[in-house]
């Protein structure tokens, strides 16, 4: 659909009029950034509201909350001041805290200087009111409310507030929409739907629909707003509603008289309550404010206002006439449009349950990491970096990686916690053991802005020392220099050789990061994701995660190289092709009945990791006979089975750890490595975007992250 | 939420604005003899209206036979409709001079304002069509707590000016109109008045009477306030509420009669109930009603009430809506609207066919419903009313709602008013 440019828009002027400053970022970024202050229940689902509408929600403010995130997607920040030092672009904000607090909310979002602000709460205290009042007067901030039900810009589609999508912009052919329209200005809500009702059934385009607030006091008033929206070049007639109550149509009517030049444009108001009983008039103490002025009354400010020159209507059919005759008959696009978009609207099925991860996007042969294709990272990236990645969904700075470097370095030093691994014990088990037991990564915070990646740093780094304890490796690991890289230790860990080779230890690392995630559908995510959802601590969800990586789950690296390591010794013993040992080798074991491992994927047909794993395994000068027949085992099974089932990560994997010389088993201990990164980021998202004990169904799951971009070099 | 004199008096203690010495507060002539009086007293009907002065409602007693004689006499009094129920009875004040003081809120800036005039005493509302010099206006924009000292040295100086008298005078002055502003703001005041001033002899500010005006949005913060004043819950300003209007507070949601509750019903006209979506709504809606009946039914149509659904109405309260209509037998048809922006249809259509079923069962009046529904949860909505329709149709009969916004409500109340005076001829056929 063809939108208004966000900088020619009547929103853009109204920020320009007290931040012009932000106009040209606006036009080079080319939407409008706003933030959602006040998180209970209406905040949080008028976040999501707008954001579908098409508003560009950056943030949501809320104090504690920090770190967290609303609708999946929508980060949330303690401050407003925290949320500009990394959003300095936030031109509008939507207030919806309680009453009582609304007063803090509103000073913080003014003395922030975001130029346009929607105060929703409805009956804050007088004395509170004066105090934003004043703070709004001096920064110029056009404030809508308190009680405005928002505001909502057709052209541009965007809205701030409440409001329902019951509006019609320009359309200068079908689909593509003009600036162009008349201007409702409201103290009510539901009078601002039936106005734009009426018009748009003549074909009255809106160009902006602005609710000013029912509350006795606001901010922005009728002869703040129309000479504003007047000197918008698109606006043709300003239509205001107002009513009983109050002087704000007096007041217009007199500032018309004053200042007639700030009113060039045609207007018409509305005014309801014309056979309503007189509500409460004015104390005493009003009627010697303004002495002799009658206002608050219907007759008062029709009189008002007619005499300024303003067009009164009091019901739909007159507001029609009056602004078909201000507009000589133009109308903006067939009314027909207006009734399908609302019928569209209104009868559209209800949306397909789905909820967001902003994780790994995975699809046939694509595996993205918060956007970076995984092979990159396998190629580019390390663990640190990695984990980094998946937890925080950016890369780290250089001065952020050193940082987890020292601490995962420090985290691997620290004694093991005191587990045995049971004879014929899974090794997945024992490691969560582990992570169960283990007072020192207990002791570490989880919360707070860096809790999440620290934690998930510090355990990487423990699961080196675990590791090395359960595979008898400890003296290899505490033969590292204090200054060795973090890959050192992990390749001490693993291999428990004393001696580090550095190609070796970087494609040991390249197979730890080839198994970080995923997304939320493997049984170990899952599992990690329900203990995250009832808000078991780190430790325990870990655990669970680890725990349910089994021979079924996890387990086929191990299984593949043995069986690669078979073929490449039948072939070696002999003398005969790898392809024709293999052959051999496969009949057997189709003939026993025997499964294979390694081969098959339910979602790749050509896994992503794979080859860039293959071609890692060349360069560190590991390759040897396994990964050979570890690229020909897939042509082969077709060959004798008849079907397609092309090698996956684990096979290959399984393949590289036997030309390495490594225990078969290590295979398994590599994928469980990497998934710990990979569990610890859905632990946290989890815990920062979803609610307590939600259902979760892992089917409805769906990538909200980062699009595709690729890894820097 | 007004508070009476007493009460005002209380409050100006607590910041240290003098207040006459108050005996009690009486409801019967009896009462006197508890009092600890000391001649001459005045008496003042308690009554939260202006004016009572010149009504004859302050009385000054040189003795307790003459207390007990006035006392008597105006407890029967009726001030402006207000009927008198309790009298203060405080000390005399020898004055020398009386002034005006004011605080409230401007209604064309919202800030706050001060107002003093040294003409205090008398009709002030006068002085200021009048003798608009004789007062002093300052706007206090940037909402102090305490009232910067400069300005309350220009009312002083200004006040001191208007009284004469010695010099002295002007420190007891600034001080007097300081703690009113301090009043006004500590308390959340809409309204802190003191009219008259008392300087008395020695030259000492008594507000001799105080006007006080809580702002209802800030009542959830004074809680310290109603505990000194010894109030339990809030007190309505307005007239009493009407029968339906308590049933529809019971009910939670608000409801306004714009007819007297007993009112006969006039044989040529229609009267109309409204079930709008929103307050605002709810105001227009009564006009459209009588401008739509003015424009095609010769005036005939007068609309019976106001009503704000709140958001999102619960089905129970939805029906209780309804009910509440057809149970006043002055409506002869009910409008209504649904424009679900944030409140759903499903709920509200639901609520209205319950409504229907329920009376058709009970064999209650049952008066046609006209009106539109648009918005959140239409097409569950629509299929709910149609099935409805077909499984209980004796029920509906009378019930129309025209599903989505083809026709603009002004044509739905038309054909509504219309239907209305089909359905009263038949009536009456």
């Amino acid at each position: 659909m063809g939108r208004v440019p966000a900088h020619e828009g009547l929103l853009c002027h109204l920020i320009k009029y007290a931040r012009p400053d932000l106009v040209e970022k606006i036009a080079e970024a080319q939407q409008i950034e706003t933030i959602v202050v006040g998180l209970g229940r209406q905040g949080t689902r008028h976040a999501g509201m707008m954001r579908d509408f098409g508003t560009t929600v950056t943030a949501g403010i809320a104090a504690g909350r920090g770190g967290q995130r609303i609708h999946e997607t929508i980060p949330v920040y303690d401050s407003v001041a925290d949320c500009l030092s990394e959003h300095p672009q936030i031109a509008a904000a939507s207030i919806w805290r309680h009453y009582s607090s609304a007063r803090d909310a509103a000073l913080e979002v003014i003395e922030a200087r975001i130029p346009l602000v929607m105060l929703i709460t409805e009956g804050i205290p007088m004395r509170d009111v004066r105090d934003i009042l004043a703070a709004a007067r001096a920064r110029k901030t056009v404030l809508f409310g308190g009680n405005t039900p928002g505001v909502i810009f057709p052209p541009e589609g965007v809205k701030i507030g409440m409001l329902p999508d019951v509006f019609y912009p320009e359309e200068t052919s079908p689909g593509e929409f003009g600036p162009r329209g008349v201007t409702i200005i409201s103290r009510s809500g539901a009078i601002l739907y039936h106005m734009s009702d009426a018009l748009a059934s003549a074909g009255i385009a809106q160009n902006a629909v602005l609710g000013i607030g029912g509350d006795a006091a606001n901010g922005s008033t009728f002869q703040d707003l129309v000479p504003l929206t007047m000197a918008y070049e698109n606006t043709d007639v300003v239509v205001i509603a107002g009513e009983i109550g109050g002087s704000k149509e007096e007041l217009l009517a007199e500032d018309i008289g004053a200042h007639p030049e700030k009113y060039p444009k045609p207007l018409v108001a509305l005014i309801s309550g014309a056979h309503a009983p007189e509500g409460k008039t004015m104390g005493h103490a009003g009627a010697i404010v303004a002495p002799g002025q009658e206002f608050g009354t219907f007759r008062s400010k029709k009189k008002a206002l007619e005499a300024a020159g303003v067009t009164v209507v009091n019901n739909q059919t007159d507001l029609i006439d009056a602004v078909k005759s201000k507009l000589n008959g133009k109308t903006y696009f067939e009314v027909s449009r207006y009734y399908d978009k609302m019928k569209t609207t209104w009868e559209a099925l209800p949306k397909k349950p789905e909820w967001g991860t902003l994780i790994t996007r995975v699809a046939p042969n694509s595996l993205l990491i918060s956007g970076y294709p995984l092979e990159e990272i396998i190629a580019r990236g390390t663990l640190l970096q990695t984990a980094h990645l998946l937890v925080k969904l950016e890369l780290p700075s250089a001065k952020a990686l050193e940082t987890h470097e020292v601490a995962a370095r420090k985290a691997a030093r620290l004694p093991a916690p005191p587990v045995e691994r049971r004879e014929g014990q899974d090794l997945s088990a024992a490691l969560a053991a582990c992570f169960l037991i283990d007072s020192e990564l207990a002791a570490i915070p989880q919360t707070g802005k860096d809790g999440p990646v620290g934690k998930t740093v510090f355990a990487l780094g423990r699961f080196a020392r675990y590791l090395a304890k359960l595979l008898g490796n400890e003296a290899a690991l505490d033969a590292a220099g204090a200054k060795e890289p973090f890959s050192g230790i992990v390749y001490r860990a693993v291999t428990g050789e004393a001696e580090l080779v550095t190609d070796r230890a970087r494609m040991i690392e390249t197979m730890i990061v080839a198994s970080v995630d995923h997304g939320v559908t493997p049984p170990s995510a899952q599992a990690t994701c329900i203990a995250a959802s009832v808000r078991a601590d780190y430790q325990m969800a870990i655990a669970s995660g680890v725990g349910a990586i089994t021979d079924v789950h996890g387990g086929a690296g191990a299984k593949a190289a043995a069986f690669f390591r078979q073929c490449a010794e039948k072939a070696e013993a002999e003398g005969i092709d790898q392809s024709d040992a293999t052959h051999a080798l496969l009949t057997e074991y189709m003939q026993r009945g025997q499964r294979i491992e390694g081969l098959g994927h339910r979602v790749h047909t050509q896994d992503p990791r794979r080859n860039v794993l293959w071609s890692m395994a060349e360069r560190w000068g590991v390759a040897g006979p396994c990964t050979a027949v570890s690229k020909i085992v897939g042509d082969i099974f077709e060959k004798v089975r008849g079907m397609s089932l092309p090698i996956n990560v684990d096979g290959v994997i399984g393949a590289i750890v036997a030309d390495m010389g490594l225990r078969t088993d290590l295979a398994k201990a590599l994928f469980v490595y990497g998934r710990v990164a990979g569990l610890s980021a859905h632990y946290f998202e989890e815990v920062a975007s979803q609610p307590q004990m939600r259902r979760i169904n892992f089917a409805e799951a769906v990538y909200k992250g980062k699009a595709a971009r690729s890894f820097p070099d | 939420m007004r508070l009476y004199e007493y009460e005002a008096k209380k409050v100006f203690e607590t910041v240290g604005l003098r207040v006459p010495r108050q005996y009690g507060v009486i409801h019967s002539p009896a009462d006197l003899d508890a009092l600890a009086l000391e001649f001459p007293v005045m008496l003042k009907a308690m009554v939260m209206i202006g004016g009572r002065g010149k009504a004859g409602g302050i009385k000054k007693a040189k003795d307790l036979a003459e207390a007990k004689a006035i006392a008597e006499k105006l407890l029967k009094l009726v001030i402006k409709g207000y009927p008198v129920e309790a009298l203060l009875v405080e000390e005399v004040v020898s004055e020398a001079g009386a002034c005006y003081l004011g605080v409230t809120t401007n209604p064309a800036t919202f800030s706050v304002i001060v107002m003093a005039s040294a003409e205090g005493g008398v009709d002030i509302e006068r002085v200021a069509l009048e003798k608009p010099e004789a007062i002093l206006k300052r706007e206090i924009p940037a909402n102090d707590a305490t009232l910067p000292a400069a300005t309350a040295r220009e009312f002083a100086s200004f006040l001191h000016a208007g009284l004469g008298g010695d010099q002295s005078l002007e420190a007891g002055l600034q001080e007097a109109v300081a703690k009113l502003y301090q009043a006004f703001q500590q308390y959340d005041c809409k309204v802190a008045e003191v009219n008259p001033l008392i300087v008395t002899t020695d030259g000492t500010p008594i507000a001799a009477d105080a006007k006080v005006v809580l702002d209802d949005n800030a009542l959830y913060r004074q809680g310290a306030l109603f505990e000194l004043l010894g109030i339990k819950e809030s007190r309505h300003d307005v007239s009493e509420l009407t029968r339906d209007e308590q049933r529809a507070r019971d009910a939670g949601f608000l409801f306004v009669d714009l007819l007297p509750q007993d009112a006969v019903k006039d044989p040529e006209k229609l009267y109309v109930g409204l079930v709008p979506g929103g307050a605002g709504y709810g105001i227009f809606s009564i006009d459209e009603v009588v401008n739509v009946g003015n424009r095609y039914f010769d005036g005939q149509a007068v609309p019976v009430n106001f009503m704000d659904s709140g958001g999102g109405p619960t089905l129970a309260r939805v029906a209780e809506m309804f009910h509440l209509l057809m149970d006043k037998e002055i409506v002869d048809v009910i409008v209504t609207s649904r424009f679900g922006g944030i409140s759903s249809c499903a709920v509200f259509i639901r609520g209205l066919i319950q409504c229907l079923r329920d009376r058709h069962e009970r064999g209650l009046r049952m008066l046609p419903v006209h009106g539109r529904m648009v918005g959140t949860d239409l097409p569950g909505a629509r299929e709910y009313l149609t099935r409805a329709k077909a499984e209980t149709p004796e029920s509906l009969k009378d019930l129309e709602i025209i599903v989505g916004n083809q026709k603009i409500m002004a044509d739905v109340i038309r054909e509504g008013l219309a239907k209305g005076l089909e359905f009263r001829a038949k009536q009456t056929a």
